[in-house]
């Protein structure tokens, strides 16, 4: 996983990094180092891409399901019973 | 603290908390792997919040400190509920870890098959993340479905960062894996055009 050619930073280092990059939680230094090698390195950027790919894949698949349409009078209620029955308790 | 009277309180909970629910309950039915536990969950961890909503100070985050009461509940309750045996999830862990050391910094997927994984039906992909240990399931869905930064995962998870970091990794490269075998089981990828080795 190298291009061959010489770089700053090396490729085993950017690719170790590329979560904490892609979560946008690297520091400005750092992010603008790893943006520069992956300006220079076409395999680690095609890396980066298909993790960065991934991620979307998981939010845009992973999170939409949508409550049932009960669910909110439900809670509601219950907290009413809650709140009603520490009153009677009193 | 300013005195709030109950009534005042109650319209802020219904107001500021109350509209979370359409966000926790993908999350909780993607800890309980089924819709009758996440409703039940989800009220619990209303009713949780609710009591302890005199402790929560406004302008601190809302949508973090109810997660962590959310994965609290679930680990309190539900886990113990669902009877999934600690041991279990420790050999697990020792599986990943081991396919994690085996792909170091790589992810395994080529481009070819990330054509193929756009393609794959929602349920595949879902069912992939639920089938994976829960402590990793959760930092996944935490990190990529909700955006929450390493440092609100940990808070939520109450565990350091770094293993925050290590679930993460853990977790992603184990969904990768399950990925691109699913496509490959459906016929998406073509063998020799990059799948997994077997």
């Amino acid at each position: 996983m190298s291009c061959g050619k010489h770089h700053d930073v090396p490729c085993s280092e950017v690719l170790a990094e590329v979560f904490v990059f892609l979560d946008a939680e690297c520091d400005e230094p750092r992010r603008h180092l790893i943006g520069e090698h992956l300006e220079e390195c076409g395999p680690c950027l095609q890396q980066f891409g298909i993790e960065a790919q991934v991620k979307e894949l998981i939010s845009r698949k992973c999170g939409g399901d949508r409550a049932p349409d009960g669910l909110k009078q439900r809670v509601l209620a219950h907290l009413k019973s809650v709140v009603d029955a520490e009153a009677d308790g009193r | 603290m300013a005195e709030e009277t109950r009534a005042e309180r109650d319209a802020r909970f219904e107001r500021d908390a109350l509209p979370f629910l359409d966000q926790l309950y993908p999350a909780a039915l993607r800890m309980t792997r089924n819709p009758a536990d996440a409703e039940d969950l989800v009220q619990e961890t209303f009713t949780k919040a609710y009591g302890a909503f005199h402790q929560f100070s406004e302008g601190t985050n809302l949508k973090a400190w109810l997660y962590r009461i959310l994965t609290n509940a679930y680990i309190n309750t539900y886990r113990k509920k669902q009877r999934q045996p600690q041991q279990n999830s420790v050999e697990q862990v020792e599986d990943w870890q081991l396919y994690a050391a085996e792909q170091h910094t790589s992810t395994g997927l080529r481009s070819a098959e990330m054509e193929a994984l756009d393609r794959l039906p929602d349920s595949d992909v879902k069912e992939a993340l639920q089938a994976l240990p829960e402590d990793f399931r959760l930092a996944v869905y935490l990190a990529d479905v909700e955006g929450f930064s390493y440092k609100e995962i940990a808070d939520i998870m109450e565990t350091p960062i770094g293993t925050v970091m290590s679930r993460l990794h853990r977790g992603r490269r184990g969904l990768q894996k399950m990925l691109a075998s699913y496509a490959k089981d459906r016929g998406m990828v073509r063998s020799g055009s990059g799948g997994t080795p077997e």
